[in-house]
């Protein structure tokens, strides 16, 4: 990384705009110990020497927003934040920014646009936030649990922090549960937990005694995990990887053997189709039609060829794009039809002509 | 000097060029959208990806590695990147849709997402035929596709203000036009609304698109979502000739592209020249288009009991030279014109001096704060500039109406102006004397006292220099066939019709749309005849090389140095 200009202002952002289907850790963060993430916020601002930090909430979290902003006003009266603070001359501003509701202001580029007062559209990198954030700014961007651990970081050590947990892969995680299980809800625990024992003993296993069909370990654009391929595969990056997966935010999707895998993957491409910014052509249009397709097969009207096309479509999103929203919308479409596919094409009627690389629809001779 | 190796080519650079560009600037076709040279970077209609390799730098000697071959290991980038975005290092390589199957690919791939939902109306849209999207879909896009959905609908016929009309179906959201008002003009008239795959562009609440250069967005949208709201389905762009040459509406003499039909002017749009607008026209330019084609007078016309009679050139020449004959040289006025080029003002200059008679004048149209010291000028004639080079200097109104009055003026000889009009003289004050007009449109105010009145090419039907405010002379072309001239054959016409499309459609077949006129530069020489004054001129170019060679302020200014783009003529004092 270059050098940063020291004349120019640097920004913290704190990203609170939890939008991921499936997480819901942050809003517990919010809710139960809003002061762990101020407090975060002020010693990563005092650190980087930072003047104004912005913890940026989604726009559907009212509640969440009203509270922390009671709490944040609690800290200027106590002198905690703001000028001069508890008699040094640290000054810090923190502001809760409120946002409008859209998905992709949780990637840090689009979260700063919106910062702006600009529409939520993500940035081209390079330049990098920390050379060009806010306002053209050095900034720093960090998840509202990422700043929650650091006081707990400061006070027991990092040695402490890492012997938390995976080896390669430490720290706390609030697990976030939720699907067919007996007991939803967000808990802490180390990295490296098995995902049959967050299912069964964390959770309280599947609801009404059901088998379990599927879990979506970190959020709906991580790849799908089958039943039969989660024996041993612990919550850390290198063992989820393994597995064909990945950690995302660890709000584990856990889906029961009556789910339907057609149903689910339409609505989740529908959540993407819909929360596309519509920068990037292959995203704007990719998504879209990815909807497009998953809902002619959940209605019975597929043609089995659909389920290549989907597959290629993926393939002519991913990576193309600014930010990462394509690739998280075609993630789930390509890995729950490879791993589903018997249940696609049973919903698929037979093609009715070949395809070929590129499938051109053939005049059918009206009857 | 540091390389970059394009395709196996290598090539020298300085400085940190953008990669879309340079290859533009070496004549490497990388198809794009969004990026437009004079706007900001945003890389998103993505599809300019070219797959980017740098080479691996040793940590320590700092210097790159090399394999068993001693060639430099390339690293290539796991994405591909957008060429219109990278900066270009030394050492890159670079690998496009000619020697990549990958990027070849994601240029289909992203033509193929770009048009499921393009309403794909070519047969009646009027961007077709110059459309970036319909050439590089040919050129890159798929065989056919595999979309087999209703396409999403979005508003259509929406018109954004005064001139543009949006369809937003055919819009791709490449965002020149909102860059465009946010950085260019500086408007902020326009703003991309929606989402996702329902996103288009549109004017924010209670806001009206009239930007006075708003009708730019046209030309740079690369598909047909802006059109004209005049010109809209008015021509087919293979139908049309288009000249290069430059507009006249001000003294910035913006560099235009005459769109001709059917010998009439149906549409003007901007021609890049980075000294004088860059890509850029303002409206008031484009919209002058139907001066050139309506009012227009056919034939000279002599004063016969108080009426204009229609008569034959040459005894309308035989008129103005016995009218001529029979006045003092010291006692006639000549107005020479800021709205003429500089050649015919020359010519009117040499035929004053034959006759013995003081400097022509001009008669400056100014309108003060109508200017926006961009593309837009207080001035709204295009040769102020040249005639002061050549020594015809703005009219002193009082100075010359005393002279009128006091009876020392005997005959008026006007160049392609309107003093009626323009109030320096009252058609009563003029009644009495002879006066010989060289005029545009039968609206001219002064026709009626006009003795001979001599229709004058205007600027798309001559040739000949305009000098704009920054003293940047240019050459104009003639786009327009007059009548009773073989195009072909004279003024250049032939040679200087840029037919971007080489098609075969303008005919200039409609006789009924030609002007009878003709060029104040071929009018001037046939009166001076007659008054045994030869001025013997094959044409402008040989009067232009003549100006350039005998009057410094004009230094340089030969056809062939003006070309296409002007030159830069010396700054001169002001004339005393």
């Amino acid at each position: 990384m270059p050098p940063v200009d020291p004349n120019k202002p640097r920004y913290l952002c704190c990203n609170g705009d939890e939008s991921e289907p499936g997480t819901f850790k942050d809003r517990q963060l919010m809710e139960y110990n809003p002061h762990l993430v101020f407090e975060g916020i002020l010693l990563a601002a005092y650190a980087m020497s930072i003047t104004t930090s912005y913890l940026y909430i989604r726009g559907e979290y009212r509640d969440w927003i009203i509270h922390m902003e009671r709490e944040l006003a609690k800290l200027y009266e106590k002198g905690y934040v703001g000028k001069n603070i508890m008699g040094t001359d640290f000054s810090t501003e923190i502001v809760i920014h409120k946002g409008a509701g859209a998905y992709i202001c949780g990637e840090e580029s689009s979260l700063m646009e919106s910062v702006e007062g600009k529409r939520g559209y993500p940035r081209i990198k390079p330049p990098f936030p920390a050379q060009k954030g806010l306002w053209g700014c050095p900034t720093t961007i960090n998840n509202v649990e990422t700043l929650a651990c650091v006081p707990v970081i400061l006070r027991k050590g990092a040695e402490w922090y890492a012997s938390i947990g995976a080896v390669k892969h430490p720290g706390p995680v609030l697990y976030g549960i939720s699907g067919h299980v007996n007991k939803p809800g967000v808990s802490e625990y180390p990295t490296g937990m098995l995902i049959t024992d967050l299912i069964y003993e964390v959770a309280g296993g599947i609801r009404n005694g059901k088998k379990l069909k599927a879990v979506v370990p970190g959020g709906s654009s991580t790849p799908v995990l089958r039943a039969d391929q989660i024996e041993g595969v612990t919550m850390d990056a290198e063992s989820l990887r393994e597995a064909g997966s990945m950690m995302g935010t660890a709000g584990m999707l856990v889906l029961d053997e009556d789910t339907d895998m057609v149903s689910f993957l339409r609505r989740i491409t529908h959540f993407y189709a819909h929360e596309s910014c519509g920068q990037c052509t292959p995203c704007r249009e990719g998504t879209g039609w990815l909807e497009n397709i998953v809902t002619r097969i959940e209605r019975g009207e597929g043609r089995l060829r659909d389920l290549d096309l989907l597959v290629d479509l993926c393939t002519q999103m991913e990576g193309r794009t600014i930010c990462a929203l394509a690739d998280a919308a075609a993630w789930p479409v390509r890995y729950t039809i490879h791993r589903f596919r018997e249940e696609f094409e049973a919903r698929c009627k037979p093609d009715i002509f070949a395809t070929g690389e590129i499938g051109r629809p053939q005049a059918v001779p009206a009857a | 000097m540091p390389t970059v190796t394009i395709d196996g080519q290598v090539y020298t650079f300085e400085g940190t060029p953008k990669l879309l560009q340079f290859c533009l600037d070496h004549g490497i076709e990388i198809s794009h959208f969004c990026y437009h040279p004079a706007l900001s970077i945003p890389a998103n209609c993505r599809q300019c990806l070219v797959d980017v390799g740098t080479p691996v730098i040793d940590r320590e000697t700092k210097k790159p590695k090399l394999d068993e071959n001693g060639n430099p290991i390339i690293q290539f980038f796991p994405k591909l990147m957008t060429s219109c975005s990278v900066d270009i290092t030394d050492g890159m390589v670079v690998r496009t849709d000619r020697t990549s199957e990958l990027v070849d690919r994601s240029h289909r791939d992203n033509l193929e997402f770009l048009l499921i939902n393009h309403p794909l109306d070519c047969p009646i849209c009027d961007q077709a035929g110059h459309c970036p999207l319909q050439i590089q879909s040919f050129k890159y896009g798929p065989s056919g596709s595999r979309f087999e959905f209703r396409k999403v609908h979005k508003p259509k016929r929406v018109q954004l203000g005064p001139n543009v009309m949006l369809d937003a179906e055919r819009c791709i959201n490449c965002t020149r036009r909102t860059r465009f008002t946010s950085e260019i003009s500086k408007s902020n008239q326009l703003t991309i609304i929606g989402r996702g795959v329902r996103n288009y562009p549109l004017t924010p609440p209670g806001v009206v698109f009239d930007d006075p250069y708003s009708m730019n967005v046209i030309d740079i949208c690369p598909v047909g979502a802006l059109t004209s709201v005049d010109f809209r389905f008015q021509a087919r762009v293979w139908e049309v000739s288009q000249t290069p040459s430059i507009t006249v509406t001000n003294a910035k003499g913006s560099n235009c592209v005459y769109w001709v039909r059917d010998n009439r002017v149906v549409n003007i749009v901007a021609r890049q020249n980075p000294a004088v607008n860059e890509y850029w026209l303002p409206d008031e330019d484009r919209l002058a288009y139907p001066m050139f084609n309506d009012n227009r007078p056919q034939g000279p016309t002599v004063l016969d009991g108080g009426q204009q009679t229609g008569t034959k050139w040459e005894d309308a020449f035989d008129r103005a030279a016995s009218l001529l004959k029979s006045v003092d040289g010291k006692q006639m006025l000549f107005i020479g014109s800021a709205y003429a080029t500089v050649e015919d003002n020359y010519l009117l200059t040499r035929l004053a001096e034959s006759l013995g008679a003081d400097a022509p004048v001009y008669i400056p149209h100014l309108v003060p704060g109508a200017g926006d010291g961009w593309l837009i000028t207080d001035d709204k004639t295009p040769n102020a500039n040249g005639c002061q080079r050549l020594g015809i200097k703005p009219v002193d109104e009082a100075v010359v109406r005393a002279k009128l009055t006091g009876g020392q003026i005997k005959l008026v000889y006007v160049l392609e102006d309107d003093p009626v009009g323009s109030g320096l003289f009252t058609a009563d004050e003029l009644a009495d004397i002879p006066v010989i007009l060289h005029h545009y449109h039968t609206t001219n105010k002064t026709l009626e006292v006009a003795d001979v009145a001599l229709p004058a090419a205007m600027v798309v039907e001559t040739v000949g220099t305009y000098v704009n405010e920054d003293g940047h002379a240019q050459r104009v072309r003639p786009c327009k066939e007059i009548s009773g001239i073989n195009r072909t054959l004279v003024m250049e016409m032939g040679k200087s019709r840029q037919d971007r499309h080489g098609t075969p459609f303008d005919r200039w077949y409609n006789e009924s749309h030609k002007v009878n006129c003709r060029p104040s530069w071929d009018i001037l020489p046939a009166i001076a005849d007659r008054l045994g004054h030869k001025m013997a001129y094959t044409g402008p170019k040989q009067i232009m090389q003549e100006v350039a060679s005998t009057n410094s302020a004009f230094e340089g200014a030969t056809y062939e140095a003006m070309g296409l783009l002007g030159v830069r003529l010396t700054e001169v004092a002001e004339p005393a």
